[in-house]
């Protein structure tokens, strides 16, 4: 199958001379959740930039859809390629969520009945019925966050792009990111991850790219890329705690990597553990 | 900290910010003091050698290059247009006339700006900004008058970063910003609305930052740069004195005698500045067709 989105050899060396991505091969299928994790400044953010064109390749060459990144307008990218950015304080600036929600779609000139059933859409998928007429600066932090990503999911782009969706977000904020990735990836839209928290790849059980010093050192499913101790310890990278406690129990399966709570309860229910009892509480 | 300043290890950068701020109210008085083309370059051309000491060249001519641009409009514009102007000195083409008279207002004029420039460029690149607010402070600035320059100097560097992921934003929003002029000035609410909005959070912020460490605290307050002045101080202030009183010997005495401004001199000022800004056209020129070129590769 094509890939959706294809990088070939692309690096990208900033104005100042800092050269913050080096030959870079990516492709990324249609349906696939992709987690891109790396320390700061390894170049993850830099990478998803040329996405949506806001960044062009310095060399090699970005191609999305039919598109290459190089000779589209921004405008056009972001169609297809959604694009939430960490601070959701960048993105909103419209007085109420309605019209937070529209404005990507008046943006590109749709039709009048073509948003509102896109609008619609939004507020069904991300529930905002109470809060359409809300200001965006009223909610706190983690609905803000809501709001910025159902305004880009609105446009319904192919791709959709999640900086650091959790940081700063309480427990409840965390569990509605990982709710969204999962309806996002039901809806079939690619999603692409930037984050530094491998409780949520675990969970997504997904596609794990690991970036350091500007470039690629790992691409696999996260089990393999938490099981490979060289390149965890390279990139400066932790896994979950359930996964650095399964690899300490020699107990347990040594081929498989246990991401979740949930993969270690099943381990231990099909090994029949006679001294574990596993009970309804936490 | 993200500003102009540029640290070196020079003559002027040990000078201390007292001294420099007197020596851009005297640079001021001197350019409106010599009110002469000829004198005026002289003094723009003297200022040169206080750049190279401070060793700031290329950040100096890099930052003047604006001010250029507004020399080359004005002397062009006024020299030409300018209804003071009766003798005419050359025509080019279409009839249109340089005339002596405005020629010597637009010089003025724009080499007053140039001064200026230089010197407010020297203060500024050579100057950290803790050390002006602490030699203000020294001079009984009340503290948080000196600190609303310093966090100035301070701001704008991270709203023109914030303007950046803003713009990125709003663009992510299929916002197009290469659209017509009459699109672009209606794109500047999504630009600037969230803009404000994080400036404003960003200052209310730093307020109670300041307030967690005792900003408003009464009574006499150290600083962690100290400035001091010196006898290099004392020579460079005396050197100043001693130019001021020869500007004004000059001016008071000698402006009769003394005819420097010449019909060439301001051909040649005037054909200079055009030279140098054809060169910085070309320049810009040939960067964005790299710019093309290296994109296409």
């Amino acid at each position: 199958m094509e890939p959706y989105i294809s990088v070939k050899n692309v690096s990208h060396k900033y104005p100042n001379g800092v050269t913050a991505i080096k030959d870079i091969n990516l492709d990324i299928h249609e349906g696939e959740v992709v987690a891109i994790l790396g320390s700061n400044g390894s170049g993850k953010t830099t990478l998803v930039k040329h996405f949506n064109g806001l960044l062009k390749p310095t060399k090699g060459e970005i191609t999305v859809g039919t598109m290459n990144t190089k000779k589209e307008r921004i405008s056009k990218l972001s169609s297809q390629v959604g694009y939430v950015f960490q601070n959701p304080n960048h993105q909103t600036f419209l007085p109420s969520v309605r019209q937070e929600l529209a404005y990507g779609c008046k943006n590109l000139k749709m039709a009048e009945e073509d948003i509102e059933t896109r609008v619609q859409k939004a507020i069904d998928l991300f529930q905002l019925k109470e809060r359409l007429d809300d200001n965006p600066f009223d909610l706190n932090s983690s609905q803000r966050k809501e709001v910025a990503m159902a305004s880009i999911m609105a446009v319904s782009p192919k791709v959709i792009v999640l900086d650091e969706p959790t940081t700063g977000q309480d427990h409840k904020g965390c569990k509605r990111v990982l709710e969204l990735v999962r309806m996002f990836k039901r809806e079939g839209h690619i999603v692409v991850l930037i984050t530094h928290d491998m409780h949520l790849i675990g969970e997504l059980n997904c596609r794990t790219v690991v970036m350091n010093q500007s470039e690629k050192i790992a691409d696999d499913h996260a089990s393999v890329v938490f099981s490979d101790k060289g390149i965890m310890e390279e990139a400066g990278l932790q896994p979950p705690q359930i996964t650095q406690f399964a690899n300490q129990i020699t107990s347990f399966d040594e081929t498989k990597t246990y991401l979740t709570v949930e993969s270690i309860i099943e381990w231990m229910k099909a090994n029949k553990e006679e001294d574990v009892k596993v009970g309804t509480g936490s | 900290m993200n500003s102009l300043y540029m640290p070196k290890d020079s003559l002027i950068h040990s000078l201390d910010p007292r001294t420099k701020m007197l020596f851009v109210v005297f640079v001021v008085a001197s350019s409106f003091i010599l009110n002469d083309p000829a004198l005026q370059l002289v003094f723009l051309v003297a200022l040169f050698p206080l750049v190279v000491l401070a060793k700031v060249v290329k950040p100096y001519l890099i930052s003047i290059q604006f001010l250029l641009l507004f020399a080359v409009l004005i002397m062009t514009v006024h020299g030409i247009y300018n209804p003071i102007g009766v003798t005419p000195v050359f025509e080019i083409f279409g009839g249109l006339t340089f005339k002596y008279e405005s020629m010597v207002y637009a010089s003025v004029m724009s080499f007053r700006i140039l001064v200026i420039g230089t010197a407010a460029v020297l203060f500024v690149m050579t100057t950290h900004p803790s050390d002006m607010a602490s030699a203000l402070v020294k001079w009984k600035v009340p503290h948080s008058f000196a600190f609303i320059l310093l966090s100035t100097f301070q701001i704008i560097p991270i709203i023109a970063r914030e303007a950046k992921i803003v713009m990125e934003a709003q663009q992510a929003r299929c916002l197009d910003v290469k659209g017509s002029l009459i699109q672009r000035v209606k794109n500047l609410v999504p630009m600037f609305a969230p803009l404000f909005i994080i400036t404003f959070m960003k200052v209310h912020q730093l307020s109670y930052v300041l307030e967690c460490r005792a900003f408003s605290r009464k009574g006499e307050k150290t600083s962690l740069r100290e400035t001091k002045i010196g006898s290099l101080d004392y020579t460079f202030l005396l050197g100043m004195l001693g130019f001021l009183a020869f500007e004004i010997y000059l001016k008071l005495f000698m402006m009769g005698s003394l005819q420097l401004t010449t019909d060439a001199l301001l051909t040649y000022s005037l054909f200079g500045t055009w030279i140098v800004f054809g060169f910085m056209i070309i320049k810009f020129v040939v960067k964005q067709f790299q710019g093309k070129i290296g994109g296409a590769n």
